[in-house]
């Protein structure tokens, strides 16, 4: 089957309304003609055999001995994997994770190795749940490792540190001891953007506050420019000088993999396909959906959105030393992802899904609604930003201010006490992160119960730095207008009012972009 | 000869100089009798003597225009040179000096509805004491008594000066009046009543313990015997024919001193409704308010809707300017001789007469062209009177005091939430609003009754035989001012003066901020409603319906659901016995296995459900060097998720039995009401903490004995019950939100149950297999294939 390519539309008189996402709501708006809308490539066939692909991948890495021969009895073998801010939605049964681990496990098992454990690598984020971990890693593996040697990394548990030096850049290299003290290190990662995989797994998904001050700062931050090219991101370098600097003190086998775009379940097909190919179906859906969930209580529309599993299908499975790896997960991603746009706009428009990485089953809070905005969607480009230096971004979202008091209680803290001091990246990082990183509540939260560590919403602001430093103006449709100018924002109830909003910084008659995601779309700015 | 001539080098001794008439009086005779000599009484008050009163009296706005004249300096010096002190009250006066020319007795009990004792003691007493005093003084002063208008009491039509005809014996009542007090304190003390107020007591307050249960049924005590003794006086007054305690004693008083004045010269004045005055010190001088201000007020407030009053009735409104003028007149006129008292009412009624009708139309005529401000929000409206009747008025008033009887009725029965307490508040002021309706329409009422008209022949014989100059400096005729200019531009911009005052932004409400670092500070919390949102009920769900199959969690939600209506019974009269009953359930549950429960699935619960305030609070008085206190009825293991943030967790122990599990009973008397406050008090001796400078929160009425034993106490999210002690006692009331969108309840999935379990087992089996500890476990390989 032909795939489309990703392309970019202009829209004109036959243009209908187009989808945008906004939060735990739909909206279908009719944009400015003229706007381009960029529309990501549509999903590329999986692999048939992805068991196979696997088996292969592990057989014949890149850059490195096959897995089967680096197995030997009475070694210590520690499987990492990815904590569950990816893939989003998450992945329908079996998560591809589980099918690796597994025949990593079984390869291990058939070499002799009887000391395993296996380590969620969710770093500062929260430590999931038995039932979260279980639906990445699948029953059977749940049943016979957790809970004693199938855990949560704690980047609090000094005991379980290994400070293991410095980079040539005087940036601390500390992660989880066992992982660190393992006679082999397997990595399994889920690829859903550029930004994730590579040297980002290791020497930050295993490690402690002490070592990801280094890159995850406002200065690192704001030039990284994008998240989404780590060879143009000062924050991937900084992980890559400590990849560099750990490979040379652990074996690794990186496991990488790379997903299509059907990131939402078949009866919701409409979210995936263009606008003006929607069957009389498809139509139903959009205009019901937009206003049911508006209609509807916030709970039942929170489960409704927290229930979707997608149906992703696995486009590639590349193993090996993580650089030579990483080049082929990088290649694989911009296959499905890559879209070339010729210049940038005044104004770039963008519609805020429901969940990002850090609000899975749970509720994205306007601190991560940013990040989400200004952190990744504003990064979503390679070579030059969407908009250019000092024009509009113009976001959908409810910017409700609403937060998980089990998930994110310093967030609660950080927006009511931080951010009406100042809104500054730098500022508060001087004045306030280290007090909110080593907070004892915090930390006793983040090893006990499910909470995001402390200094979790410094980092989210942080990601936000280069958006911030870009824009002239940022405009939320349909923001809470108090919580909005908490953050030093603005808020519009409508898109036209917004554009009325932005006119003194771009214009009456600005130029536009509407980047038409989920799905994942990185825009190749010419 | 004028007035000033004829009071000069003449000593006068002035009684209620501290009043209304008396510090007008005072202010006239200083500023325009500078050779008259005054002797004040005057009542010294804490530490300020008598003439400290005085001298800081002339700091008032009455003096204004003297303090201009003289200076400052100036103004006290003329004090010190007219003015003597005698230190006394009504009660004992004290020595008088000899040469008195004049007494001019303005004091006297002023309220309507003085406690029957009181009003003979001051209205009665006063004089008798002051005829005592002067006669020892071997004084022979021409007396001048201030009464009112309306000792005539419930008559119709014209009332001359004169003797009142009426034969009540004023012995017989002043000394009856004298047993009341007793009589009523010995009744307040009958079983009967005892038993009455402990009951009403407990009905509202049984959850605060039985000290605060007694402590409310003696304040109860106490307010019976008042308004008993309040009672007694009006319905005396009354049944004898007078429209209140108070003229009713100032009869009295008129009768005793017809009685007993003897050789002294006697004028008795009689002025109508004092208000504000016309010219002097400044037009529209008003101090305190007086019977027509609150009326006023209201209406212009918009919430008086109605009054009782016929609209033809003449209200009779008199400056208080023309009655000191008037007394300055009969005191400087000859004394009358002492078998023929003089008499003097000083009034409008008869030679101006105020319709009511007329009153509310200039009134609202005021209010209309100049409307009270509404803070912020425009203006109010003013209502029109429909003069419905007294009968129609008084079934709208009964009907607005059921209404509040209900509503208030159902509020103590309302969940709470920000919602209700906003409903409190508003109940509150409309119970205000009907209590000051249902007050004045009393007062008013015999008044209104009382159809009458005041004659002053002799009032304006005394004034046509003064000087021409002087009826133009001390006129009293109450012709000479047009009512409408009196009300709408003298009266009424002075009565509503304070409330046009441009105000401050509203104050924040008094939070605990700031908090001073300090050691030795207690920081105690309540926990459920508190810094939970929860209840006992819910909690103990949590924990029970963690585990268990379908069947157990079906049944024990049934058996629970029957046991509801006990529980919230309990809730309400002893919250001791409800924790008793509820943690009952737990005979049989294993503590290992609920602490597990806790730590895995209601830890979750309870951070869901803790307020993010209420933890930032707590941190801050961490902060501040507090030492942070848990006090809760919850069962200990639930405090678990918590514990971090406090110095010390009380909570309910359950007890162990020799099997290991829990029997049901609690280590010890669950802490709620009273005990908590005993505890707080000993573990602050124990510590050594300063209470006064300490904290509590607390959510409920149970917990206000433990809110009132510290310096701090802070009522959040609380009950209707405690919403009102605490606005009553000025408390910080603080909102914490819980966070928005958490369900209620909430208990782990299915699939985490079965997740544990099976993870349980995994544990056993592989512990009985291989054998070895934690580490490496032995079990490589990935079990079976079913799982897919």
């Amino acid at each position: 089957m032909q795939v489309r390519p990703g392309f970019v539309l202009e829209v004109d008189e036959r243009t209908p309304p187009l989808l945008v996402h906004q939060g735990e709501g739909l909206t279908l708006e009719r944009f400015p003609l003229g706007t381009r809308v960029v529309y990501p490539p549509e999903s590329l066939p999986g692999v048939a055999d992805v068991d196979a692909a696997i088996a292969a991948a592990l057989e014949h890495p890149f850059n490195c001995e096959p897995l089967r021969v680096l197995l030997r009895p009475g070694m210590r073998l520690t499987i990492a994997f990815d904590d569950l801010s990816i893939p989003l939605p998450r992945m329908r049964r079996p998560d591809v994770r589980q099918r690796i681990i597994e025949q990593v496990l079984t390869l291990a098992a058939a070499a002799g190795v009887d000391d395993v454990q296996l380590i969620a690598a969710n770093a500062l984020h929260r430590r999931m749940t038995a039932a979260e971990i279980e639906h990445i890693v699948g029953e059977r593996v749940f049943r016979s490792f957790w809970p004693d040697n199938l855990y949560n990394h704690d980047a609090e548990d000094r005991d379980n540190l290994l400070h293991i030096g410095v980079t040539d850049h005087g940036e601390d290299v500390e992660i989880n001891r066992r992982a660190a003290e393992s006679d082999l290190l397997v990595y399994v990662n889920v690829n859903l953007v550029a930004m994730d995989g590579g040297h980002k797994s290791v020497p930050i998904g295993l490690a402690s506050y002490n070592s990801l001050r280094h890159h995850h700062n406002s200065h690192t931050m704001l030039r990284s420019r994008s998240f989404m090219d780590h060879t143009r991101s000062e924050m991937h370098s900084s992980a890559w000088r400590m990849g560099r600097f750990l490979a040379d003190h652990l074996k690794i086998f990186h496991v990488e993999t790379t997903l299509n775009n059907a990131c939402f379940p078949d009866r919701y097909s409409f979210l995936t396909r263009r606008e003006w190919e929607w069957s009389v179906k498809d139509q139903a859906m959009a205009y019901g959906m937009s206003r049911g969930l508006a209609a509807m209580p916030t709970r039942p529309r929170r489960k409704i959105f927290h229930d979707l599993l997608a149906d992703y299908q696995v486009t590639g499975v590349f193993a090996g030393e993580t650089e030579a790896t990483h080049d082929q997960t990088i290649a694989s991603v911009h296959r499905q992802q890559l879209v070339e746009v010729d210049g940038q706009s005044d104004v770039l428009v963008v519609g805020l899904p429901y969940v990002g990485p850090y609000n899975v089953n749970s509720v994205m809070n306007p601190i991560l609604a940013t990040c989400m905005g200004l952190g990744y969607f504003f990064n979503m480009y390679r070579g030059r930003p969407l908009v250019r230096h000092q024009g509009a971004m113009i976001l959908y979202h409810p910017v409700t201010p609403e937060f998980s008091q089990l998930h994110h209680p310093s967030y609660v803290d950080f927006f009511s006490e931080v951010l009406a001091e100042s809104t500054d990246p730098a500022t508060i990082e001087a004045k306030f992160e280290k007090q909110y990183a080593t907070d004892p509540w915090y930390v006793h939260l983040y090893r006990t119960s499910h909470a995001y560590h402390g200094v979790h919403p410094f980092y989210m602001w942080y990601w936000a730095a280069h958006g911030m430093d870009h824009l002239g103006d940022v405009v939320w449709v349909g923001g809470d207008r108090a919580a909005c100018a908490r953050m030093g924002f603005r808020a519009a109830s409508t898109f036209a009012d917004a554009l009325e909003m932005v006119s003194g910084t771009v214009g009456r008659d600005p130029s536009i972009t509407y980047l038409h995601s989920p799905p994942h779309a990185i825009a190749d700015v010419r | 000869m004028g007035l000033r001539e004829r009071l000069a080098g003449r000593r006068v001794f002035v009684t209620g100089v501290t009043g209304f008439v008396g510090e007008a009086l005072l202010e006239r005779l200083l500023s325009e009798f500078p050779d008259t000599q005054v002797v004040a009484l005057v009542r010294p008050r804490g530490s300020h003597s008598g003439m400290a009163r005085l001298e800081r009296m002339t700091r008032k706005p009455a003096f204004a225009g003297l303090r201009e004249r003289l200076g400052r300096e100036g103004l006290a010096a003329r004090l010190a040179a007219q003015v003597r002190v005698i230190e006394g009250d009504l009660a004992s006066m004290g020595e008088l000096p000899a040469d008195l020319d004049v007494v001019i007795h303005c004091a006297g009990e002023v309220s309507f509805d003085p406690a029957i004792d009181e009003g003979f003691a001051t209205n009665l007493g006063g004089v008798q004491e002051l005829l005592r005093a002067v006669r020892a003084a071997g004084a022979r002063p021409h007396l001048v008594h201030v009464s009112t208008a309306y000792v005539a009491g419930l008559r119709s039509g014209h009332i001359a000066e004169g003797r009142l005809a009426h034969e009540v014996d004023w012995a017989a009542e002043q000394a009856s009046a004298a047993r009341a007090r007793q009589a009523a304190e010995d009744a307040s003390r009958s079983p009967e009543n005892s038993a009455r107020f402990r009951e009403q007591a407990e009905a509202e307050h049984v959850r605060a313990g039985a000290q605060t249960v007694s402590a409310q049924a003696e304040a109860a005590r106490r307010a019976w015997v008042a308004a008993r003794l309040v009672a007694a006086g009006s319905e005396r007054a009354q049944v004898l024919g007078w429209t209140d305690a108070y003229t009713f004693t100032k009869a009295l008083g008129e009768r005793y001193l017809e009685d007993s004045h003897g050789d002294l010269p006697l004028t008795i004045v009689r002025p109508s409704i004092i208000e504000s005055a016309l010219a002097k010190p400044f037009p529209g001088w008003i101090e305190g308010f007086k019977m027509a201000e609150p009326l006023i007020l209201a209406f212009g407030r918009g919430e008086l809707p109605d009054f009782p009053a016929s609209p033809d009735a003449v209200v009779d409104i008199i400056p208080v300017d023309l009655v000191v003028n008037a007394l300055l007149a009969a005191a400087a006129a000859s004394p009358p001789p002492p078998e023929r008292p003089a008499y003097y009412t000083v009034c409008s009624g008869f030679r101006n007469p105020l319709l009511f009708r007329d009153l509310y139309d200039y009134v609202r005529g005021y209010f209309l062209a100049d409307p009270l401000p509404r803070r912020g929000r425009g203006h109010i409206g003013v209502p029109e009177w429909p003069f419905a009747g007294a009968v129609a008025v008084e079934a709208k008033l009964r009907r607005g005091e059921k209404a509040v009887e209900w509503a208030n009725r159902a509020l103590a029965h309302a969940p709470r939430s920000e919602r209700v307490r906003r409903l409190a508040v508003d109940l509150e002021r409309t119970e205000g609003r009907v209590a000051f309706l249902r007050r004045y329409s009393d007062v008013y009422r015999a008044y209104t009754k009382a159809e009458l008209v005041y004659v002053d022949d002799a009032t304006a014989a005394l004034h046509a035989a003064m000087d021409p100059a002087d009826q133009v400096d001390f006129g009293f005729d109450p012709a000479c001012f047009d009512w409408r200019h009196y009300l709408q531009d003298v009266h009424c911009p002075a009565v509503t003066q304070v409330l046009r005052r441009p105000r401050d932004a509203a104050p924040a409400r008094r939070m605990a901020r700031n908090l001073t670092a300090g050691e030795g500070v207690l920081a105690v919390f309540d926990l459920d409603g508190t810094l939970v949102s929860s209840t006992v009920v819910e909690s103990y769900l949590w924990l029970r319906l963690a585990d268990g199959d379908v069947g157990e969690r079906a049944r024990e939600l049934v058996s629970l659901a029957r046991a509801l209506p006990g529980y919230l019974r309990a809730e309400r009269r002893d919250r001791g016995h409800l924790i008793r009953s509820v943690y009952g359930r737990y005979a049989g549950a294993d503590p290992v296995e609920l602490a597990r429960v806790v730590d895995e699935v209601a830890a979750d619960v309870v951070l869901r459900r803790v307020k993010p305030a209420a933890v930032r609070r707590v941190r801050e008085h961490r902060a501040a060097g507090h030492r942070t206190v848990l006090l809760t009825g919850a069962v200990d293991v639930l405090t678990r998720p918590l514990a971090p943030l406090f110095d010390e967790i009380v909570a309910t122990g359950l007890e162990v039995g020799a099997d290991g599990r829990y029997t049901g009973r609690l280590l010890s008397s669950p802490l709620v009401g009273d005990a908590r406050a005993a505890f707080v008090d000993h573990y602050a001796r124990r510590r050594g903490a300063d209470l006064s400078a300490s904290w509590a929160y607390a959510d409920s009425l149970s917990d206000l004995p433990m809110l009132r034993t510290v310096g701090n106490p802070v009522a959040v999210n609380p009950d209707v019950a405690l919403h009102k002690v605490a606005r009553g006692a000025g408390w910080p009331i603080e909102e914490w939100p819980s966070t928005p969108g958490e369900p209620r309840l909430m208990v782990a999935s299915r699939a985490e149950r079965g997740l544990f379990a099976a993870a349980a087992r995994a544990r056993v089996a592989a512990g009985g297999l291989s054998g070895s500890g934690s580490g490496g476990s032995g079990v490589v390989r990935v079990e079976g294939g079913e799982g897919r």
